[in-house]
């Protein structure tokens, strides 16, 4: 290191003095005070295993997600390239058509349906196949989102509808054929004129006893389906999500399966489709419309679970409140959320990993006069910009980690609170992507402009996450109302709290110090007591509103909706908690030694950077000015002392180097002529 | 045989030729020739005069790798207990070697004009050059032995096209020169009536940059030789060897090539279903994991990682090499009984309390350059 510190000296001064033009025999000198690529590998050493932490982060199934790794860097299918000496890097071609990309997508999912990837993707059960499917799930996605999101169609939306809805006659005929990519599904849920809305769907069906056939009916154009992923080109089925008419009684949203394409792939008679057309990202999917006109499908293709209608054309449901039956028909879609919230922390991962390892090895100005350039991870400013994004990555990949093992898991009293958390966390963890990978995008320069470094365009491709299967907002609206619920139903009943993370509210309000020094900043204890604190305010505050609203003659829905800053606030605490929550977890199981350390200083990172950038802490009062400051003061300490970890801790996601971009590594090679 | 012609050494100005002369043994690397190697190598990096290293064998082989007898001896003689230490002393010393060819800043150019197996591939693959002629036999045959393809093998199989390395490293299919050009292993193919007139043109480097003279020597020298009628490297056998060989686990890369077995039988596709059903089902399923991990990790990690898989794997499976009666009898017997959690073990750290260390490769000069390893 010296001798290169010497080195570049020995050029700058060199350089200085051959202001002018160098003499055409001085070649050599001139070429020696080029830059030099050093991997970061060469000066910065690991603190700790990171093969450990990887088993900590990924946390299950690693030899399948390499496994599937591998499969995509061997083969040619996925626009294999080599750049740099060798190095070789996959990503999509983003270049090619709509049309194109389409096809490849299909290609590629093709060869994995080869290659045993969905094995077991509908027709297992158990916790353990549902975490490998999870795992190769979020391999796909980091290859290119687009292939999740035609997966996520076609087994999560489809599959999971049959397998959820359907009974026994649904699963024989189609599980399967669906596993096997005999029927290729689609979910057709969403219309022009209604989308968070489902209540709201216009699409109706009426049932012929004559024939014994549901007649599905577009009635006008805000009800064709809109945004349909697969409808476009690939889908031969659909599930329809409509309004039951029977009798001219409305029963409310029903969940049937038609086919709209024969195996050709030729549009069926009764059915019109179009296409959605070109997107800001995920143009692999064909996403398309769809209009039902007068289409009769068998009364078997009634998803018949929750209801049926028999033969003559009676209505029966076990389930008589409407309210029930229809939160009985969203609780599929949890599962959509589960994937959504990982796969937005494995795109985050990508990014975080390239911006860090383009910061160790780019350097850019020089702190003394003729001195070397510093290394951009060096600068403070830099630090801040990039290492709470990572820590905060690291604390919702346990978050993650954790709603997984509680899906896996679910029983039917885990249900609310795993669709509570999901629909938190999802909100959360989406957001936290997109931010992530701006600031990447950034941190990277012109180089994050091109796509072969994908962090510019994974924005384009994960931007969506925050829209589908719940718009955040609206997700995290649900949040506070079901806390809202929760707090309500305990103080009638005069009952602990039990669930969601709220048991801490059955103690006294915790009280906080108003000197912080730095160890109790950094004490587990204080943070959670301080994200406990405004939880409990903030719904305190909210249920108050609400109830006073209500006093006030407001309605409840209205009520809400006039709360909704309080609404925000509370939800995002509650989100929060839970994440901090799930690395006080991880971390508890560690033994004593250096994988607890770092990770005590990702926890403390965490913790408080989500103190400095939420303003509830200042605005209610939780946190006077005085400590806010040393808050601000402790992150950046802490930008100190995670910077050496730097690298250990993105090498640490477990990324195959063929999956970041060339910038991750010698990127003067890899742009060097020729 | 006195030990010191056991590589011998001719010196032609900035070219130096080292010869393995264990032509008996087939030039089976011992202890002293990889001391020897390895002290010449280094002497070779320091001299400036140095510009090209050759390297090849005396006889019908280049190398057959590291000869594992007197390892194996040792460990019966010491018992169990320290078994590990005796293999890994040898081993670490081995693999030193590789890395530091692997990350060799001189010209090392190996004349593979033979017999190249195991601990043999781990001199030459890593090095810049190496050649091929219609002589040459390779194969990593260590799943047939109860071990793994080790010697850097799970860095340089695993970067092979699609899962050729997976073919190669868990049947120990042998590759004739034809093969190994075309699948990467080889840089070049020359006949072997022209090497006398290949090395003395290489004698002439002078002051010339030594990479770009010794290529246009190696491409004026090159042949492209026709693949053998029955080679596995047709595009059919590789659409083949793809589609099983990519699966994700050993049950299913055999039951992917029975599928196809009945359905186009083949006498390549039998050979290759036998050579894995005779193979050690352990070896089998540690082979398939290191190369599999061995695809996302440096050379350095792939033979630090090595070593301990090696050591381990020497307790399980010492009986075979020495009963050799060809009829080996593998403990666990069958892929379903060679659990998961079984070949974990073999990729977990070793606990440091017992006397163990991870291999410490000496940090290499020129290693920005050099990190990625020449394949």
């Amino acid at each position: 290191m010296s001798e290169n510190c010497a080195l570049r000296r020995a050029n700058v001064l060199a350089n200085h003095i051959l202001q002018s033009p160098p003499h055409p025999s001085n070649n050599s000198l001139a070429r020696e005070a080029c830059l030099q690529y050093t991997p970061p590998e060469v000066n910065e050493s690991y603190g700790f295993q990171v093969k450990e932490m990887r088993k900590l982060l990924d946390g299950h199934n690693l030899e399948d997600r390499d496994w599937l790794y591998g499969i995509i860097i061997q083969s040619n299918l996925f626009n294999r390239k080599e750049r740099g000496g060798g190095k070789v890097f996959v990503s999509p071609d983003y270049n090619e058509t709509m049309e194109q990309q389409r096809e490849i997508s299909m290609k590629r999912i093709m060869y994995f349906l080869e290659n045993g990837v969905f094995q077991g993707w509908l027709t297992e059960t158990s916790p353990e196949a549902e975490l490998k499917k999870f795992a190769l799930y979020e391999v796909c996605g980091m290859y290119d989102y687009s292939l999740s999101a035609k997966l996520g169609v076609h087994f999560l939306l489809w599959g999971n509808a049959i397998k959820f809805f359907g009974t026994k006659r649904h699963h024989e005929k189609w599980l399967k054929d669906t596993e096997d990519y005999l029927v290729k599904g689609c979910f057709a849920m969403t219309e022009l004129g209604h989308g968070s809305n489902v209540k709201g769907i216009e699409t109706v069906t009426s049932y012929d006893p004559r024939t014994e056939e549901f007649v599905i009916n577009t009635p006008c154009e805000s009800a064709q389906k809109y945004w349909i992923g697969e409808a476009a080109i690939h889908a031969n089925h659909a599930i329809v999500i409509s309004q039951l008419e029977i009798n001219e009684t409305n029963q409310g949203i029903h969940v049937f399966i038609a086919q709209i394409r024969d195996q050709d792939g030729n549009i069926c008679p009764n059915i019109r489709t179009a296409d959605c057309g070109h997107k800001i990202g995920l143009n692999g999917v064909d996403n398309g419309r769809i209009w039902f006109d007068n289409l009769r499908i068998p009364r078997e293709n009634l998803l018949n679970s929750v209801a049926d209608v028999s033969p003559d054309g009676e209505y029966v449901s076990a389930i008589k409140n409407p309210d029930q039956r229809f939160g009985a028909f969203l609780a599929p879609l949890t599962s959509g959320r589960v994937t959504i919230a990982s796969c937005a922390i494995y795109s985050a991962k990508v990014g975080l990993a390239v911006a860090i390892r383009y910061s160790l090895s780019r350097r850019a100005f020089s702190a003394v006069a003729n001195g070397p350039e510093v290394l951009l991870l060096d600068y403070p400013s830099h630090q801040r910009r990039l290492l709470p994004l990572l820590a905060k990555t690291y604390a919702m990949s346990f978050a993650a980690n954790d709603m997984k093992m509680m899906y896996v898991k679910r029983t039917p009293e885990t249900n609310k609170e795993i669709h509570v958390i999901s629909m938190g966390l999802k909100a959360l963890l989406t957001w936290h992507n997109m931010r992530t990978l701006q600031e990447c995008r950034e941190a990277c320069g012109g180089q994050g402009l091109k796509t072969e470094n994908r962090v510019g365009h994974l924005k384009g491709d994960y931007d969506v996450q925050t829209t589908f299967e719940g718009d955040n907002n609206v997700l995290m609206q649900q949040v506070s109302k079901s806390l809202f619920a929760e707090y309500v139903s305990c103080k009638k009943r005069n009952k602990p709290f039990k669930g969601l993370g709220l048991e801490h509210m059955n103690s006294p309000r915790p009280v906080l110090p108003t000197q912080l020094t730095s160890s109790t900043l950094r004490c587990s204890h204080f943070q959670k007591n301080v994200f406990c604190l405004r939880e409990r305010d903030l719904l305190e505050r909210y249920t108050c509103e609400v109830a006073e609203l209500q006093e006030r003659g407001k309605s409840r829905e209205f009520s809400f909706l006039l709360s909704h800053q309080l609404s925000e606030d509370l939800s995002k605490a509650f989100a929060e908690k839970a994440i901090l929550q799930a690395v006080l977890d991880a971390e508890a199981k560690l033994p004593a030694g250096s994988i607890k350390d770092v990770m005590g200083l990702v926890r403390s990172m965490y913790a408080l950077i989500c103190m400095e950038e939420d303003p509830s802490f200042l605005r209610y009062g939780y946190l006077s000015r005085d400590s806010v400051g040393d808050v601000r003061r402790e992150v950046s300490k802490l930008c100190r002392e995670l910077r050496p970890h730097a690298l250990a801790l993105v090498t640490s996601f477990g990324i195959p180097d063929a999956f970041l971009g060339p910038i991750a590594f010698n990127w003067i090679e890899a742009n060097a002529w020729s | 045989m006195a030990s010191e012609t056991q590589v011998l050494v001719d010196d032609k100005s900035s070219v130096r030729i080292l010869t393995l002369n264990r032509p008996k043994q087939l030039n089976a690397l011992n202890s002293n020739m990889i001391t020897l190697l390895m002290q010449l190598f280094l002497e070779y990096e320091e001299d400036p005069n140095v510009k090209i290293v050759i390297l090849k064998g005396q006889g019908r082989a280049f190398c057959v790798g590291g000869d594992p007898l007197p390892v194996f001896r040792d460990i019966v003689i010491q018992g169990l207990g320290k078994s590990w230490r005796v293999g890994a002393d040898f081993f670490s010393e081995q693999y030193k070697l590789d890395h530091f060819m692997a990350t060799y800043s001189k010209v090392q150019i190996s004349i593979l004009n033979g017999i190249v197996m195991g601990g043999g591939a781990g001199i030459s693959v890593h090095g810049r050059f190496r050649i091929a002629t219609e002589k040459t036999v390779f194969a990593m045959p260590e799943t047939e032995l109860g071990l793994f393809p080790d010697v850097g093998a799970s860095y340089f199989l695993s970067r092979l096209p699609g899962f050729f390395g997976e073919y190669v490293g868990l049947t120990g299919a042998r590759l004739d020169g034809a093969e190994m050009l075309a699948c990467g292993l080889a840089t070049h193919f020359v006949p072997s009536s022209r090497l006398n007139a290949l090395e003395a043109d290489l004698c002439k480097v002078g002051s010339s940059d030594p990479v770009t003279f010794a290529s246009a020597i190696l491409n004026a020298y090159t042949k492209h030789p026709k693949l053998k009628q029955h080679s596995a490297y047709y595009r059919q056998v590789l659409d083949v060897i793809d589609r099983c060989f990519s699966r994700r686990t050993m049950e299913e890369i055999i039951s992917a090539l029975e599928k196809e077995a009945t359905e186009k039988p083949n006498e390549w596709i039998s050979a290759t279903i036998r050579a894995l059903k005779k193979a050690s089902p352990a070896s089998l399923k540690i082979s398939l994991r290191s190369i599999r991990e061995g695809r996302f990790q440096g050379v350095g990690q792939c033979l630090i990682q090595i070593i301990t898989t090696t050591c381990l794997t020497m307790q399980g499976c010492r009986a075979v090499v020495i009963d050799k009666d060809r009829n080996p009898k593998w403990e666990p017997r069958s892929l379903e009984e060679m659990k998961d959690n079984m070949v974990e073990r073999y990729f977990e750290r070793v606990d440091e309390e017992d006397g163990w260390e991870d291999l410490k490769l000496s940090p290499r000069k020129n290693l920005p350059a050099l990190i990625i390893a020449k394949l």
